[in-house]
């Protein structure tokens, strides 16, 4: 099995499990506790059909819209996933290469491998950045600071992350970075001898946009989840983010806004989008779903700020659903980190390429020209 | 596989089997008929989902909630459940010390095999006293004062029990206490020695509430389900209740509520009071999960009396869902059953650490610092 045999995100999915080595498979693939919410936010798009229009006259559709200030060639971008290096050497690199290439946006995590700065250098894609408020605030200050030097379009500010969740899948693997080789996950190392020097033999594992603040995260073999909850402020609160947007000054989102008073609530205080989102089932098991979600908080704050919908999204006709449901744009995170995993930067290019030709083909079918002809009368929800 | 591994409720039910001789972890594990309503307990949760609130600032989570008059440090408690020295040596020695160190309730079985004096010496926590109705009156009213002389907090009436459950695992596996042996369990406890000796050796097994009463589940090969039938009182009805219930004189309450009729009734005869309960799954298969039915009975009682919503619990999720929906504490018995089977004292202490982890994670994610901020805007309904 090799790139060209992947069509779709299980194709990818089994490809990079068998390029990867099983701790690093099962950080991307699991989700917390039962994984209910994991399952539900991709089935969430089942409960839902699509109701075509014929003989429209379609043509070429535009595919394009507009997010944090850029228009983008497709309505569905990259979102920001820490430490990519674990899964090809270039990490970020090959992703905003391939978000370039395929005019979206690419969006990089606080624990990206790269920095804001080399990122920036190497590739012109529209740019987010994905924020977690720091205990230490000179930390999230000068993260802020340096992004809007380094030209990024939009801020994100995480904020279902207060607290590690409970991944059990990396509790039996022992996830930790740079990894802890047990005697079962080494078995798993020495059957993927590729991965094992690609890692060695590339730039030693860091997180390079936080390394000169804390040695957290690069020396020491430290899991993402102790650096979680000894890093990030649980106390984070709306004044908070209302002190990170007035830094930023410029196009905002929330990203894990789940309840319609809170999405009024970052209108309030200045955002320009949210994304909807429960972290891919990473965090609170048991959460609703974004698509579950996404119609209600559209249909209170749809006209006051973008609506992104995150998670889930795995078919050109889930994104088609979220967009008639009232979202300007999706993100999606496992199926683009496989991707990068089973082919680098060339598999990103093509999940991306994939994505773009099925939401084409699905606006051909379902008769419309423009994204914004998506409206609620074009899906039926089944209960 | 040991304690170490077990992180959720599936690796304490993976090791308990691993450890008990299998009619013993059928009892436990099994329930009545087709489990149908045994499986619902649990996927009832999944029909409903949590809608977080963010940016709250929740540093510190406080956990604690009042029932019964008493303030437990946690939202759950443990449920009473019989014969707990047939799952672990220390049996109800275990469960009540992991209890008081978590100043949680202990739910102390009728059918317990450490005796209510004993565990009152050992443990000041809150303790609840699960009371079954013989028809042997002699035999209610020595329990009842044993249980009020012993500082019980509280006495709970199980009335879902008023006949054996068709528990079908136990009539394949001839599960009787004391142990049946036949020719396929003995192939069972022979390949567990250590479960074996430690029954033998570890003091001899008896049912101390009963005992003095009867010769039913001492000498004999009794099975449980036989003890329902021929010793419980199938004439049991309000006016039993509402005598027991000022004869005790103080919290009391009806385990095994899951009609709203009997909610408002329970109230009446001066409950303060009712798990809403199916027993587990044990006893009517086809019945109403307690989470599908939470709703509606917290709508009628909840402002008169404490609702507890009990059984197919696993998860902290599980419990916020409960809590959102109205319900003053939560309560499972399997929840720490196995974990007891497992490690003893020290794996009830493990999985109680799990599942306090678990809401005090489940809580700041929710945007909730404590309980009373729970509320159904939480939850939509799929
Ligand atoms: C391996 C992995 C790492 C992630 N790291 C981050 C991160 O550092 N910051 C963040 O805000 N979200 C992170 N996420 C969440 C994604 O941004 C996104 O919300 C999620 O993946 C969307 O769900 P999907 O994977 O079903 O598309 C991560 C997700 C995965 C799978
Ligand atoms: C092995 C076992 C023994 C039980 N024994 C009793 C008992 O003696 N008296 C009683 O009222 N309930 C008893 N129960 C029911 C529990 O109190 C409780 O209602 C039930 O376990 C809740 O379901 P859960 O196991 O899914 O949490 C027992 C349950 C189990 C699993």
């Amino acid at each position: 099995m090799n790139l060209d045999d992947c069509y779709n995100f299980h194709d990818f999915r089994k490809l990079a499990k068998k390029k990867l080595p099983a701790p690093i498979f099962h950080y991307i693939d699991g989700g917390s506790d039962d994984e209910v919410t994991l399952n539900r936010n991709t089935n969430a798009f089942n409960d839902c059909d699509l109701v075509p229009n014929i003989l429209a006259s379609v043509g070429e559709p535009d595919l394009s819209t507009t997010v944090f200030g850029k228009k983008i060639d497709m309505p569905l971008f990259l979102s920001p996933c820490a430490m990519q290096s674990l899964y090809t050497p270039e990490g970020d690199k090959a992703s905003a290469r391939a978000a370039e290439k395929h005019g979206t946006m690419y969006s990089m995590s606080t624990m990206a491998s790269f920095s804001i700065e080399e990122v920036a250098e190497i590739s012109n894609c529209p740019k987010l950045f994905q924020l977690y408020v720091h205990k230490d605030q000179s930390i999230t200050d000068d993260l802020i600071d340096r992004c809007r030097a380094a030209n990024f379009n939009g801020l994100c500010l995480t904020v279902d992350t207060l607290v590690a969740g409970n991944r059990e899948r990396d509790h039996r693997t022992g996830f930790t970075t740079p990894p802890k080789l047990t005697l079962e996950s080494l078995l798993s190392f020495a059957m993927r001898p590729e991965w094992v020097f690609k890692y060695l033999t590339n730039k030693k594992f860091e997180l390079a946009n936080i390394k000169n603040k804390t040695d957290k995260g690069t020396n020491i073999a430290k899991s993402v989840i102790d650096y979680i909850n000894e890093q990030y402020d649980p106390a984070m609160n709306w004044k908070d983010a209302e002190y990170c947007i007035k830094r930023w000054n410029g196009p905002f989102a929330l990203k894990g806004v789940m309840s319609v008073e809170d999405a009024k609530r970052a209108i309030d205080i200045g955002c320009t989008a949210i994304m909807i989102s429960n972290h891919g089932g990473r965090q609170l098991d048991g959460s609703r779903s974004p698509f579950d979600q996404v119609k209600a908080i559209s249909d209170a704050v749809g006209d006051k700020l973008e609506i992104i919908l995150d998670g889930g999204v795995r078919r050109g006709t889930h994104v088609l659903k979220a967009l008639a449901a009232g979202a300007k744009a999706c993100s999606f995170g496992k199926m683009f980190l496989f991707s990068l995993g089973a082919g680098g930067q060339q598999g990103v290019e093509r999940v991306l390429q994939n994505m773009h030709d099925e939401i084409r083909r699905n606006m051909i079918l379902m008769g419309c020209k423009s994204l914004k002809e998506l409206d609620n009368s074009k899906i039926i929800y089944k209960k | 596989m040991n304690l170490n591994d077990c992180h959720n409720f599936g690796d304490f039910r993976k090791l308990a089997k691993k450890k008990l001789p299998s009619p013993i972890f059928h009892y436990i594990d099994g329930a009545a008929d087709d489990e149908i309503t045994y499986a619902r307990n649990t996927s009832a949760f999944d029909d409903v989902d949590l809608v977080p609130n963010v940016l709250r600032g929740v540093e510190n989570v406080d956990l604690s909630t009042t029932i019964f008059g008493k303030k437990l440090d946690l939202p759950f408690y443990l449920a009473p459940t019989a014969l707990q020295r047939l799952f672990h040596y220390d049996g109800e020695r275990a469960v009540g010390k992991a209890a008081k160190k978590y100043n949680t309730m202990f739910g102390v079985s009728a059918l317990a095999t450490v005796s209510v004096e004993e565990i009152s010496s050992m443990i000041d926590t809150p303790k609840m006293f699960q009371f079954y109705f013989h028809k042997d009156r002699g035999l209610n009213d020595a329990c009842l004062e044993r249980a009020k002389a012993a500082k019980f907090d509280v006495m709970a009436l199980t009335v879902d029990t008023i006949t054996g459950g068709n528990r079908e695992r136990d009539l394949r596996t001839g599960f009787t206490s004391p142990p049946k042996l036949t020719l396929s369990s003995l192939f069972s406890f022979a390949t567990k020695p250590m479960w074996g000796i430690n029954y033998l050796t570890k003091g001899k097994f008896e049912l101390p509430h009963l005992q003095d009463h009867v010769k039913e589940g001492t000498d004999t090969n009794t099975s449980i389900g036989n003890y329902f039938s021929t010793m419980l009182d199938q004439s049991m009805n309000w006016k039993d209740a509402e005598k027991l219930c000022s004869q005790w004189g103080g919290h009391f309450a009806l385990k095994g509520i899951m009609s709203v009729d009997d909610a408002k009734r329970a109230v009446d005869i001066g409950c303060t009071g009712i798990m809403v309960s199916n027993h587990g799954g044990r006893q009517l298969d086809g019945s109403r999960a307690p989470f599908d039915q939470l709703a509606e009975i917290v709508d009628a009682v909840g402002d008169k009396l404490d609702v507890i919503c009990e059984g197919g619990i696993h998860r902290g999720t599980h419990m916020l869902k409960a809590l959102s929906l109205g319900a003053k504490a939560c309560s499972g018995g399997r929840l720490y059953l196995y974990a007891l089977a497992a490690g003893g004292q020290a794996g009830v202490e493990r999985a109680i650490e799990k599942y306090k982890t678990e809401l005090i994670r489940d809580m700041k994610l929710m945007g909730c610092t404590k309980i009373s901020d729970l509320n159904r805007n939480n939850l939509r309904f799929r």
